[in-house]
């Protein structure tokens, strides 16, 4: 019975090449998309899984409320007392392991002749553990001594290449030497952990870094990071209710800070906080993918359904004469719906082709790693799943159409689809266009917000501006002899250090006060510790007052207010007035325009610049403009060996450092774009079917109406004006919703476009081209036939 | 004496649409014997292809009763219907209705396929068919590339695969030349001359000579009958 069922099934298809190409095109491309997707979002929910203990880690964070200006912020930083504290009254039942670390930021390491900038982590001892390392050779006890490193797999072969580097010293920042005790398998690209090169002790830290030894008795100093893996009896819920209020009352700078324990599978998708209250994260993306691929996939099940449904007629006989010789109607649902699966299957194998050969370009994409899962059970399983699933869609509505004919009728030949026959065709075209409509739309304000935060001015001037970390110790008290030889050396015309590059704020304190500020409140300023040239460096904007001077003594005490600090401080003239900070008295000497440091998308922060030579960690170097930069960088780069010879000349330009703030949202906007763009593909390939199926039905009517004087634009117009209300309709519908989306959408930022009419206006004129040009393939094809040959045929 | 295949008694089938309502037979009796041979006649539109449709089990009456074999089948559901239908009812349409993406063989397959008779017999009786029919030689051509004959041959071999005890022929030879039509009306008396009962449609004189007895229809009833030939 079945075989004969296929036998006809793929027999129609060959008869009809082009309707079978249209549908199984749709449908694998569709399914192609959902693969993608599903890969996509497996690779999201399954961030961190490869760490054994995934289900025990947490790291402890804490909910202040003086951390923000507007309402409770959640902060990562953690002071070293809260950890001992945890570790003295709640380590073993309640936590198994406690480690506190620190990003290292980039570190010169060196061997022999070979010297690399790679990114680290100091960590307390039990960190190994917790994390699961592979060990590929050496030990994780070797870590318990403090002039021990560890070091990746791909960073070993980078300095040993083949030779064993167990036992190998290692120099680090050109400062002290550290021996290679382990090798560990590089953390995978799917976890927060990837890309950190080597693991140094926690009490090399201490040793090296007076400012850490001085946390051990700071409640204040947020700046370490603190994992912690619950007792393997232990309750979530129970210790976090427990450990909560361990800071409330340590610090008096604070009113009630609150640790909350965070668990690893939140890290990734739920890393997002509102006052004090997790409110997802990317999980949203992860979801609003899933949906937007199951509507591809639906479009491309509506082309089946509505090619199926229009091509009945032809169809009409062979259910007549199948009735007439015993089938029922049961059976001819089966064979229907064994037709579409058949379909879908066929499409099924071609969407892996299409899904192998663009994994890498959606990887690029989407800044992932995924490899076609070929050997995975699951995968293949829920593929099997979805390809009935979509067969079934695909059929049921076809299969009860057109296994609903009267036999009688059918066989002779009176059937004819009655008057109300199109509508759920012209229903299903309508939500086509309206998914594939929102989606364009939504596109182009994703883009448009994009576009209208670079454009944003930047307070500063990058051009021409690099910044290079002051890895090593060989930099420091050399600051004017260097300045000196590179502005000399026509290589660069300014150069400044400062605590952090222009792109990113490293430091937010409290403890300001001046004359009339509200004692209830506890504002937090950005502080930025920069030279006095780094404001001509970076060409900021003065809007009262002056720069810092090395020709006034008293600079060494002066402040510099960003526009917010000053709108926030209150003054009406701000200069000249003291702002207590840190027990000092600062002036403030001049105001500048907002800076953007941190993200493009957010309100400026008020920051507070402040003299410092001694707290620098970055130095700002402005090309020069009349050099070639490659020259300049080539001159810059022997100027900087020549002082800091330990160190390779590690440069970033800072409007490239910029640019990565916007990676997230341009893959959200190229993903989008994808989308898409296969949702219009499908969309049109079929109105194209169904156009040229009408266009075939009117022949005869084309024909009759050519023959009584109808041009060809007339009738043009004819068999394009139904599809362009269809599309009319659908933008009606999509416009709402579209609307409505991207406005909460666009909530997310602080800095955003307002939706303007003319995305509307341009999409619609956009899509009634793209449709026309459709449709009138067949339109004019029709239209241009010689009305004799057509009324011959029939 | 033969006993009645059919026996239908004040039969009814009205058509309505939105505007009008068609009287298609209206308290219609009739009764064919087993192994007989009957020609309905009639002007277009006296319900004779309706009358063929409710004999064929494809349509139901809207009143009356309509025994078959003795058993009243009148509200027989489509499952019933069906079933009755494949094991002992076979048609022949005017315009051949074969499936055009199916061969030769496998369009006199398909009753088979559907009263689940074994693949391995299948072959048998089909090739039987088409042998008695001497179409055989073109069992794996498709429809459009038989000539009308042909295919209305192929048609009878259909309708005879399943060993039926009614054929019902709807105008068999409307759409053939008179050689071709003359050798299937030879075909369906060599089958009723076998035993099956044929129940024929036609607006052909010729063609109703080879019937036992002419029903002759107008406005939904028999206006008169004549016995043509004793059945044997």
């Amino acid at each position: 019975m079945f075989r004969n069922y296929f036998k006809t099934a793929f027999r129609n298809l060959q008869r009809n090449k082009l309707y079978s190409f249209i549908n199984i095109a749709g449908l694998a491309i569709g399914i192609a998309v959902v693969i993608l997707i599903g890969l996509w979002i497996s690779s999201e929910l399954s961030f961190n899984k490869s760490f054994k203990n995934y289900g025990h880690i947490v790291q402890i964070i804490q909910n202040d409320e003086n951390g923000s200006n507007n309402g409770i912020n959640t902060m990562s930083w953690m002071p070293i007392p809260a950890a001992v504290e945890l570790r003295n009254k709640y380590g073993g039942a309640d936590f198994k392991y406690i480690a506190l670390s620190k990003e290292s930021g980039p570190c010169i390491l060196t061997f022999g002749d070979k010297r690399l900038s790679k990114n680290g982590m100091y960590a307390e001892p039990q960190f190994p553990d917790m994390f699961s390392l592979q060990m590929i050779a050496g030990t994780k006890s070797g870590f318990n001594d403090p002039s021990s490193i560890m070091i990746n797999q791909s960073l070993a072969k980078a300095l040993f290449g083949n030779a064993d580097p167990i036992g190998k010293m290692i120099r680090i920042d050109n400062k002290n030497n550290l021996k290679v005790t382990g090798v560990y398998q590089d953390f995978p690209l799917n976890t927060n952990l990837y890309g950190i090169s080597f693991l140094a002790p926690w009490d090399y830290l201490v040793a090296d870094q007076s400012w850490v030894k001085a946390g051990y008795e700071q409640w204040d100093n947020n700046s370490f990071i603190l994992y912690a893996q619950l007792g393997d009896r232990a309750n979530m819920n129970q210790v976090g209710n427990a450990v909560k209020d361990l800071m409330k009352g340590k610090s008096d700078r604070r009113d009630k800070p609150e640790l909350i324990l965070q668990p690893m599978s939140q890290w990734h998708l739920y890393n997002e906080f509102k006052n004090g209250k997790n409110v997802g994260g990317a999980i949203k993306y992860v979801r609003i993918f899933g949906i937007i691929g199951l509507f591809v996939l639906l479009l491309a099940c509506i082309n089946f359904m509505n090619l199926s449904t229009a091509r009945s007629q032809k169809r009409a006989k062979e259910v007549g004469i199948r009735k007439a010789v015993g089938s029922v109607r049961k059976q001819l649902i089966l064979q229907f719906l064994a037709e579409s699966v058949m379909t879908v299957c066929i499409a099924l194998l071609i969407a892996v082709l299409l899904v192998q050969l663009a994994l890498p370009w959606f990887d690029h994409l989407a800044g992932k790693e995924i490899h076609f899962p070929w050997d995975s059970v699951s995968f293949w399983g829920l593929t099997a799943g979805l390809t009935l699933i979509t067969g079934l869609i695909a059929g049921t509505y076809p299969a009860f159409y057109l296994s609903s004919f009267n036999a009688v009728k059918v066989l002779k030949g009176a059937y004819k689809a009655g008057r109300f026959a199109t509508i759920p065709r012209k229903v299903l075209v309508v939500f086509q266009f309206a998914v594939s409509v929102a989606l364009i739309i939504s596109m182009v304000i994703i883009f448009q917000q994009i576009q209208h935060a670079k454009d944003r001015p930047l307070g500063y001037d990058q051009n021409g501006l690099i910044t290079i970390p002051m890895s090593t110790p060989d930099l420091y008290g050399k600051y004017d002899l260097l300045r000196n030889d590179l502005i000399n050396s026509g290589a660069a015309v300014n150069m400044a250090e400062a605590t952090n590059p222009a792109t990113w704020v490293a430091s937010h304190q409290i403890g300001f006060n001046w004359q009339g500020k509200d004692p209830n409140t506890r504002p937090v300023f950005g502080v930025i510790g920069v030279t006095p040239d780094f404001g001509k460096t970076v060409s900021w904007q003065f809007i009262k007052g002056r720069d810092f001077s090395r020709n006034f003594p008293t600079d060494s005490l002066g402040m510099i207010l960003n526009e917010k600090a000053a709108a926030l401080i209150g003054f009406k003239n701000p200069i000249g007035e003291t702002i207590q900070f840190n027990g000092q008295n600062f002036h403030v000497i001049g105001v500048i325009e907002n800076m953007i440091m941190e993200s493009p998308f957010a309100e400026s922060e008020p920051a507070v610049f402040l003299m410092d030579y001694n707290n620098a960690g970055y130095i700002t170097v402005k090309l020069n403009p009349d050099m070639n930069p490659h020259h300049s960088l080539v001159e810059v780069g022997k100027i900087f060996r020549k002082y800091d010879p330990s160190a390779p000349f590690n440069y970033t330009f800072v409007d490239q450092d910029y640019a990565q703030k916007f990676t997230s949202e341009e893959r959200i906007g190229s993903l989008a774009t994808f989308f898409a763009l296969f949702a219009i593909l499908i969309s049109c390939l079929g109105i194209f079917g169904l156009a040229s199926f009408i266009a075939e039905q009117r022949t005869k009517e084309i024909g009759i109406r050519k023959v009584l004087g109808a041009k060809v634009s007339g009738i043009w117009m004819m068999l394009s004006k139904d599809f362009l209300w269809l599309v009319i309709i659908s933008f009606g519908i999509a416009m709402p919703v579209s609307w409505y989306a991207m406005h909460h959408w666009l909530q997310n930022y602080d800095y955003r476009i307002s939706i303007s009419i003319w995305v509307f206006a341009i999409t619609a004129v956009v899509t009634i081209m793209i449709t026309l040009g459709t449709v009138s393939f067949q339109a004019i094809r029709a239209a241009a036939a010689n009305p004799v040959e057509s009324l011959r045929t029939e | 004496m033969q006993n009645n295949m059919i026996k239908i008694s004040n039969l009814e089938k009205i058509y309505r649409t939105e505007e009008v309502e068609t009287i298609a037979l209206n308290k219609m009796n009739m009764e064919v014997k087993e192994g007989e041979f009957v020609a309905v006649m009639g002007p277009s539109g006296c319900g004779k292809s309706t009358l063929l449709n409710i004999l064929g089990l494809l349509d139901d009456p809207n009143g009356g009763s309509f025994l078959f074999n003795g058993e009243e089948i009148a509200h027989y559901n489509e499952r019933q219907r069906a079933n009755l239908r494949k094991r002992t009812i076979g048609f022949v349409f005017q315009s051949f209705n074969l499936i055009d993406e199916l061969t030769v063989f496998e369009n006199v397959e398909l009753p088979l396929i559907y009263t689940g008779v074994k693949a391995s017999e299948r072959k048998e009786r089909v090739e039987a068919a088409l042998d008695k029919m001497q179409i055989m030689h073109r069992r794996n051509h498709y429809p459009q590339q038989l000539s009308g004959g042909q295919q209305q041959r192929v048609a009878v071999a259909r309708a005879v695969v399943n060993q039926p005890k009614l054929i019902l022929a709807d105008e068999p030879t409307g759409n053939l030349d008179s050689s071709n039509g003359n050798e299937v009306m030879a075909l369906l008396t060599d089958l009723n001359d076998a035993g099956t009962t044929i129940v024929m449609v036609t607006h052909s004189e010729h063609d109703a000579k080879y019937a036992h007895r002419i029903i002759r229809m107008l406005d939904g009833q028999t206006v008169t009958e004549s016995i043509l030939r004793e059945q044997l």
